[in-house]
C-alpha cells in the first residue's frame, strides 16, 4: 500500500431521489444471489424438474385451452412448494443477518435511507429474485399452453395467465416475510436458512398430525395455504371445509407480523441496541 | 451546532443538556467509553430522537431534514462494518449508488477514492480477506466516495500499524483541506493532537470543555518543567519543599537527575534560591506546554 501522492478532489455529480434508492439493494441481492452456487444450481434443477417437464408436456399433449384448475394445481404441486421454501430459505437467509453480523446495517443507515427503504429494498430483491421460480417458468408454461391450444377462446386463456401472473407474484410474497423475519433474529445465515425451511417443514407436519382430528387444522400446512390462496386468485370455489376467515386471518399472521418484527429488529439495530 | 440536547435511553441520561459548536476544519471529539460521542453522531444522522433542545447543522435539523443532512454526511463507523461478500471497489461503488451516485457515476468515483487511500489491486478481493488498515481504508473511501460536507470519523486509526496511522493522519488532513468538516472520535490522543484544530471533551453525556487546539493546549501557561542535579539526600529535600509550596504534577528521577513539573507563577529567582538552600543544581528551567492528555485528564477529573 502507500498512498499515492494525489490530492482529495470533489464530486459535483447529481445525485438521484431519495425514494428511489432502494432499487439499489434489490439490484444488488438480484446480482449477489444469481452468482450463488446453490442458489443457482437449485433454481436450474428446480426449473427442469417443476416447470420444464409440464411445459413440454401440457403444450405437446391435445388441449382446448388453458384453465385456472389446471393452473391452480400446477402451482399447488409438492415438488414447486419443496423447491419454493428451498430457494426462500436460500435467498433470505443472508440477507439481514449478514448486515446484522458484519454491522454493515450501520452503513445502510447512515445513508439517506429510511428503514422501511432498506426493508422494501431487501423484500424487493427477494421477491425479483424467488420469481424467477414461481413467477416467470408459470408464465411461459401458460402462454406456452395458450399459444398451442386447440380451441379458440383466447381471451379465457390470457384471463388465466393474468391469474398466472398475481398467482406467481403471491407465491413469492407469501413466503419472503417468514424468511426475512428468520434471518431478523439471527446473526448466522446458516441458522437463518435452516430455520426458515424447518419453520414450513413444522407447521406442515403439525398441520399432518391435528388433521387426523380437525380438518380445520389443514389450514396450518403452508402447502395447503397456498393452494386455497391460489384457488382464490383463480376465481374457483374453496372447498367446503375451508373458513375463509380463519384462511385470511393466517395469511395475515404470516406476512405482515414478521415484517414488522424485522422493521422493529431494525430499527433497534439502527439506535445500537 | 447543538444547544441543550437531551438524549434519553429507557433511565440512561445520554446526552445531558449537551451543547456544541462545532467550526468548519478537523474537530476532535474526545471522551471515554460511554461518554455520549456515538449517540450525539447518532443523534446527528436522525437515528436517534432527542427528547429536547436544538441542532442546527448546516441549517438542517436532523427531526425535519434527516435525508438531506444525511446526503451531506459521511459515516465511517468505528467497528468493522465491511460486507464480506463484496470486494472493496463493489462495496464502495455500491455504498456510493445508495448515497444518490448514479451506476455511471459511482464506479469511477470508486477507483477515484480508492485510489486516494490507497487501496491498490487489493480493491478486486473480497473485504473479507482484508487486513486492518486495508478495511480502515475502505471504510474511509466509503465515507467520502458522495464527497460529503460534513465527514464522522469513528476511531480512524484504530488497530493500525504507525505507518498506516500516519496515512490515515495525512488522509484526513488532505481532506480538510478541501473545505470540509470533519468530526473525528479516537482515543488516541496523540493523533488528535496532530490532526485537530478544535477539541471538545464529553463526558457523562456533556460538554466538559471545548476550543481550539491552541487555546487549550496554551491554557496553562504557569506550568514549567526543571531538571536539577545533585546528591540522592538534597534532591528529596528539594522535592519534598517543592511538594509542600507549589502545586507539582509528576516528579521522576534517573541517574541523580530529577525532572520536576509544577506550577509556578511567581518568579524563577525564588526557585533559584531554593535550589541553592537545598545544594542542587537546576540545569533546566522551561515552560512545559500542556498536551492533549493533559487537557483531557484535567476535564474529566473538574467533571468528576
Amino acid at each position: 500500500m502507500g498512498l499515492n501522492p494525489i490530492g482529495y478532489k470533489p464530486w459535483n455529480g447529481k445525485r438521484t431521489e431519495h425514494n428511489r434508492r432502494f432499487l439499489v439493494i434489490a439490484d444488488s441481492i438480484l446480482r449477489q444471489k444469481i452468482k450463488g452456487i446453490w442458489f443457482l444450481g437449485m433454481l436450474i434443477l428446480g426449473t427442469f424438474i417443476v416447470h420444464v417437464l409440464p411445459l413440454i408436456l401440457r403444450s405437446m399433449s391435445p388441449h382446448e385451452g388453458l384453465s385456472a384448475i389446471m393452473m391452480r394445481d400446477y402451482l399447488g404441486d409438492g415438488l414447486f412448494f419443496i423447491f419454493e421454501v428451498i430457494l426462500v430459505a436460500l435467498v433470505c437467509s443472508d440477507l439481514i443477518s449478514e448486515d446484522v453480523r458484519s454491522n454493515s446495517i450501520t452503513l445502510y443507515l447512515s445513508r439517506a435511507l429510511r428503514v422501511e427503504g432498506y426493508l422494501l429494498g431487501k423484500w424487493l430483491g427477494a421477491m425479483i429474485t424467488i420469481c424467477l421460480f414461481t413467477l416467470i417458468p408459470p408464465l411461459a408454461v401458460s402462454i406456452a399452453i395458450t399459444v398451442t391450444q386447440s380451441g379458440s377462446d383466447y381471451l379465457s386463456s390470457f384471463t388465466v395467465v393474468g391469474q398466472t401472473f398475481l398467482a406467481g407474484l403471491w407465491s413469492a410474497a407469501f413466503f419472503i416475510p417468514i424468511g426475512l423475519a428468520i434471518s431478523s433474529i439471527t446473526r448466522k445465515k446458516t441458522y437463518a436458512g435452516v430455520g426458515t425451511f424447518m419453520f414450513f417443514f413444522i407447521l406442515m407436519i403439525v398441520a399432518t398430525i391435528f388433521t387426523e382430528f380437525s380438518t380445520g387444522w389443514a389450514l396450518l400446512s403452508p402447502l395447503e395455504l397456498l393452494y386455497d390462496t391460489h384457488t382464490v386468485i383463480y376465481g374457483l370455489e374453496l372447498s367446503a371445509d375451508v373458513n375463509q376467515a380463519i384462511l385470511g386471518a393466517i395469511v395475515f399472521i404470516l406476512t405482515v407480523p414478521p415484517l414488522l418484527l424485522v422493521y422493529l429488529r431494525i430499527m433497534r439495530k439502527g439506535v445500537g441496541k | 451546532m447543538a444547544s441543550d440536547v437531551i438524549v434519553r435511553f429507557d433511565n440512561i441520561l445520554a446526552l445531558d443538556n449537551f451543547s456544541v459548536s462545532i467550526p468548519r476544519g478537523v474537530v476532535g471529539l474526545l471522551g471515554p467509553n460511554g461518554a455520549g460521542k456515538s449517540t450525539f453522531i447518532k443523534t446527528i444522522l436522525g437515528l436517534v430522537e432527542p427528547v429536547s433542545g436544538d441542532i442546527d447543522i448546516v441549517g438542517l435539523d436532523p427531526r425535519k431534514d434527516v435525508m438531506s443532512i444525511r446526503d451531506r454526511v459521511g459515516y465511517m463507523p468505528e467497528h468493522d462494518c465491511l460486507v464480506d461478500s463484496m470486494s472493496g471497489l463493489e462495496m464502495v461503488t455500491y455504498f456510493g449508488r445508495l448515497s444518490g451516485m448514479t451506476k455511471e457515476d459511482s464506479i469511477p468515483r470508486s477507483h477515484e477514492v480508492l485510489d486516494f487511500v490507497g487501496l491498490g489491486e487489493e480493491r478486486y478481493r473480497p473485504t473479507a480477506s482484508y487486513s486492518t488498515g486495508m478495511k480502515q481504508r475502505v471504510k474511509l473511501a466509503q465515507a467520502i466516495v458522495h464527497d460529503p460536507s460534513i465527514l464522522f470519523l469513528d476511531e480512524p486509526t484504530n488497530g493500525m500499524d504507525p505507518l498506516g496511522r500516519e496515512e490515515m493522519l495525512e488522509l484526513i488532513g488532505k481532506i480538510a483541506a478541501s473545505d470540509k468538516s470533519i468530526l473525528v472520535s479516537s482515543h488516541i490522543l496523540q493523533d488528535m493532537e496532530k490532526v485537530c484544530q478544535y477539541v471538545i471533551i464529553i463526558d457523562n453525556g456533556r460538554s466538559v470543555a471545548q476550543g481550539t487546539m491552541a487555546s487549550l493546549l496554551d491554557q496553562d501557561m504557569t506550568k514549567r518543567r526543571m531538571t536539577v542535579r545533585g546528591s540522592p539526600k538534597s534532591l528529596q529535600t528539594f522535592s519534598e519543599q517543592i511538594h509542600r509550596d507549589f502545586e507539582e504534577t509528576s516528579i521522576s528521577e534517573e541517574f541523580g537527575q530529577m525532572n520536576i513539573v509544577f506550577i509556578n507563577d511567581g518568579s524563577f529567582a525564588m526557585i533559584l534560591d531554593m535550589a541553592k538552600g537545598h545544594d542542587v543544581q537546576v540545569r533546566s528551567y522551561v515552560p512545559d506546554r500542556l498536551t492533549l492528555e493533559d487537557v483531557f485528564i484535567r476535564s474529566m477529573k473538574r467533571d468528576a
